[in-house]
């Protein structure tokens, strides 16, 4: 177990690293960069050219590289320009938000995909199951910006439930402000939910152990809540680890949509800017999230289900 | 395990529950809210809204902005419009454009009064009684002048070096009035200090807080910061020292940060936002349909920028280049793209309210016949291949680049269209690495007087080499700096008269088309006039019940 985890630490860190020169040389491989967006049509190019040598940029690409990764390894994420702060306490100060997004989404998927899982597979192959299986299908092949624009059409300026765009903080502030864009990421993420689970739950609905508990005299609902879920939720746990990646790119999207402050609408202005420093930041800690989130499903899948043996990988 | 699978089913019960009660209550409470607030209750305006009355004070402001404000150190803007109209809220110069956008004329600001040397080298400004910051203390000459000081440094305004050329020292005279020495006549040294840099600090906070001061400025504007999110929002409480009496009306303004265009449409109908900026021209026929809601144009120094490259042969060709004003049917652009709101330009830079009118300096009009005859003459008879580069991602660059590779096919040009991100675009431009490029998603001038952006395109000697575009007119360079620190009015508009024509003449670059600022907001917020560069005045704004 022990070197199990130590072996995948390393691999993660080797994952991490891969992709911080990739996320460096792509965004520097990139034209433009963060002085001549912010400055040009204003400053003259002699300011402009002192201010891209002050941040090293007049540099060349290898030695911009050794600088950045003898930053990072020192702990050091740097400043961004463009937004003239600690690269940090940007960061720091928009995490809750797509955290909050990103466990409500979830949330909601399930509070979605669950029950309609269920549902689909006690019908199979009825037009109840199909419609289920269609409609979760299109919700999630519809674009996510689309989804969220159509939510804020009906609920924001329709019925006026909630405000279109913005954030507030505090529970209710986040109930109001965060349910269309969750609702748009859990509704799209529910499609995963839902096949997922309802094709796991049907495996163990055909098992002995299963037809051994109907034998019992229990209605199938009971059969279901009791015995199956249990069952089939180990999958439906994995896949929602796995798709840690989706709800990250899914909020990048939603937070421009819905204009919330978090860590997709900074991404966007920071690749648009060429703000290299949040750039790298940015992908890096989506990266490190993906994999900690793979991590923590194995560990965790091991510890609940004994049939997986960690070492044994 | 049949006990755990049932309490699971119940807590999942409980919490589908317990969060759909808790979300409608904050559905409820949103609303709740919602109804309370007077300048919400959007559904009353038809009936009850009217400018026509006197202004009343009171009501908060959500204005949903395109650029977010990234920064409020007025030497140091980092995102443009979205730095500068959170600047104009907080804090105000000497002097300032006309807010009503009616003139071109510098009003009076914290300065009431000034006088001017004969040489036009010395500028006493004497400041209005009694003003203050929004912390209440008063506003000294000794303030204004170390400002002025800092603004005339190029080393710490850096950004905005260009609007403090021929500054000299700035002194204290006497305990209201300021002395400000030229090092030579400076024509626009009013338009250059009625804007942000020049903007009236605090002398003894900003030196003691240095960096700090701005996350919690002081200034002389009609408003002050109360609360800052970055990425987010903004919002401004009614400055109480205001110099204004009576003003602003507002008890605050809040502006969103909504960069897509759609939102910010969505928020102004819903109610959520009473003003919105940036109106996309698709958008306008629909908004204008609505009877709650007011679409306002402002004529503004805006214009579509076409630059060519004049390092590459075919454009350093004065006929080609001529011919391609002939080949644009703006007319037919503006009427299909713009819904007529464009001006078709007399000139190459954006519209000045000193241009000189059509009838002295006439615009090319559309004739291909004549453009054939152009190219007939030019080195490049039967026609060339290049390529125009623009950016992405704005609503009308698209439709506008098919229409001029269209018209420039017809004279034998034949474009090929590359669509970029802005930041690509603008660096290609910066580096001169294109052949035609519209360099912004927004081109727009900061001062109301064509001083700065001729100087960019024609003064060789401020490192711009020709505003990028590598043209250079030794003669049109000098009609620049003469015009330039001309201060009789007259001989000024007779001046830019003729640098208007040599540089159609010439076309350097291409204006395609003028265009207004559009903005939006609902029937009964009133007093929402723009000055010439586009900028609100809230103090002036109100909100009727």
């Amino acid at each position: 177990m022990l070197s199990y985890l130590v072996r995948r630490v390393a691999l993660a860190i080797v994952v991490l690293f891969g992709l911080l020169v990739a996320t460096f040389f792509i965004i520097h491989l990139v034209p433009g960069d963060p002085v001549r967006i912010v400055l040009a049509g204003r400053a003259s190019p002699a300011t402009i050219a002192r201010v891209r040598h002050q941040l090293a940029l007049d540099r060349p690409l290898w030695t911009q590289f050794t600088l950045y990764v003898s930053n990072m390894v020192q702990g050091h994420f740097g400043t961004s320009f463009t937004l003239d702060s600690p690269v940090a306490q940007i960061i720091g100060q928009r995490l809750g938000v797509s955290a909050a997004l990103i466990a409500y989404g979830m949330l909601l998927s399930l509070l979605i995909g669950v029950p309609l899982a269920i549902i689909a597979a006690l019908r199979p192959n009825t037009w109840l199951d199909n419609s289920i299986r269609l409609g979760t299908t299109l919700t999630f092949a519809l674009p996510g910006f689309w989804l969220g624009l159509m939510l804020a059409l009906v609920f924001g300026l329709k019925l006026g439930w909630f405000p279109v765009a913005g954030y507030s903080g505090g529970i209710v502030g986040i109930l109001q402000t965060l349910t269309l864009p969750a609702l748009a990421l859990g509704l799209a993420l529910a499609g995963v939910v839902v096949r997922t689970l309802r094709s796991s739950l049907l495996e163990v609905l055909q098992s002995e152990h299963i037809e051994a508990t109907r034998s019992r005299g229990m209605s199938e609902l009971r059969v279901v809540g009791r015995h199956a879920l249990r069952l089939s939720v180990m999958a439906t746990a994995t896949i929602l680890s796995i798709n840690i990646g989706f709800l990250i790119g899914g909020t990048v999207v939603l937070e421009q949509v819905f204009q919330l402050p978090g860590l997709g609408s900074l991404l966007v202005e920071a690749v648009e800017k060429r703000d290299y420093q949040l750039v790298q930041a940015l992908t890096l800690l989506a990266g490190a999230a993906v994999v900690l989130a793979s991590l923590a499903t194995d560990v965790v899948q091991a510890f609940l289900d004994p049939r997986v043996k960690l070492s044994g990988r | 395990m049949h006990r755990t699978g049932g309490r699971s089913g119940k807590t999942v019960a409980v919490l589908v529950v317990g969060i759909a009660a808790v979300v409608l209550l904050a559905v409820w409470g949103g609303q709740a809210r919602s109804a309370s607030t007077p300048q919400k209750s959007s559904a009353g305006l038809t009936t009850s809204a009217s400018c026509s009355g006197a202004p009343v004070h009171g009501g908060n402001l959500v204005y949903e902005r395109q650029a977010a404000t990234e920064t409020l150190d007025p030497l140091n803007p980092l995102n443009g419009n979205g730095d500068i109209f959170s600047y104009n809220l907080i804090y105000s110069g000497l002097v300032r454009s006309d807010p009503t956008g009616k003139t071109n004329n510098i009003v009076p600001s914290l300065s009431d009064h000034w006088t001017i040397s004969a040489d036009g080298k010395t500028y006493l400004f004497h400041l209005r009684p009694g003003i203050k910051f929004s912390n209440g203390q008063p506003v000294t000459a000794e303030d204004v002048a170390w400002t002025l000081n800092r603004f005339g440094n190029p080393k710490i305004n850096a950004i905005m070096a260009a609007v403090a050329v021929g500054f000299g020292h700035a002194s204290v005279a006497n305990s209201s009035t300021v002395r400000v020495q030229l090092q030579r006549p400076v024509a626009a040294f009013l338009y250059d200090i009625s804007i942000w840099p020049a903007f009236i600090l605090p002398k003894n906070l900003v030196q003691k807080e240095g960096k700090a001061f701005y996350s919690h400025p002081v200034g002389t504007g009609p408003f002050m910061v109360k609360s800052f999110v970055k990425g987010s929002s903004i919002t401004f409480a009614r400055n109480p020292y205001y110099w204004e009496k009576g003003k602003p009306y507002l008890d605050s303004v809040k502006y969103n940060f909504v960069s897509d265009s759609n939102t910010r449409i969505l928020a102004l109908r819903a109610g959520n936002a009473q003003s919105m900026d940036v109106v996309p021209f698709s958008q306008i026929k629909s908004l204008a349909g609505d009877k709650n809601i007011v679409v306002q144009t402002a004529k503004v120094p805006l214009f579509l920028g076409l630059w060519f490259n004049h390092l590459r042969p075919q454009f350093a060709d004065l006929n080609v280049r001529k011919a391609m004003q002939y080949a644009i049917d703006r007319a037919l652009i503006n009427q299909q793209i713009f819904g007529g709101l464009g001006q078709i330009p007399n000139s190459v830079l954006m519209g000045f309210a000193m241009d000189a009118p059509a009838s002295v300096v006439k615009p090319y009009p559309y004739d291909v016949t004549q453009a054939k005859a152009l190219m007939a003459k030019s080195k490049y008879p039967k026609g060339f291949s290049t390529t125009l580069l623009y950016p992405s991602g704005t609503d009308f660059y698209n439709q506008l680049a098919l229409a001029l590779q269209q018209e420039f096919g017809a004279i034998g040009i034949k474009v090929k269209l590359v669509a970029q991100d802005t930041a690509t675009v603008t660096n290609a431009w910066f580096t001169r690495k294109y052949d035609m490029v519209f360099p912004f998603a927004s081109f727009t001038s900061d001062l109301t007087v064509p001083d700065e952006y001729a100087d960019f395109l024609a003064n060789w000697s401020n490192g711009f080499h020709g505003f990028e575009s590598s043209w250079k007119d030794p003669a049109i360079n000098k009609s620049v700096l003469a015009f330039e620190s001309t201060r009789n009015q007259a001989a000024r508009a007779k001046q830019w008269a003729q640098i208007q024509q040599a540089l159609m003449n010439q076309t350097p670059v291409i204006d395609v088309l003028k265009l207004p600022f559009i903005n939006a907001h609902l029937a009964n917020v009133c007093g929402t006039d723009l000055d010439g560069l586009g900028s609100d005045h809230l103090e002036n704004t109100w909100i009727a019940g």
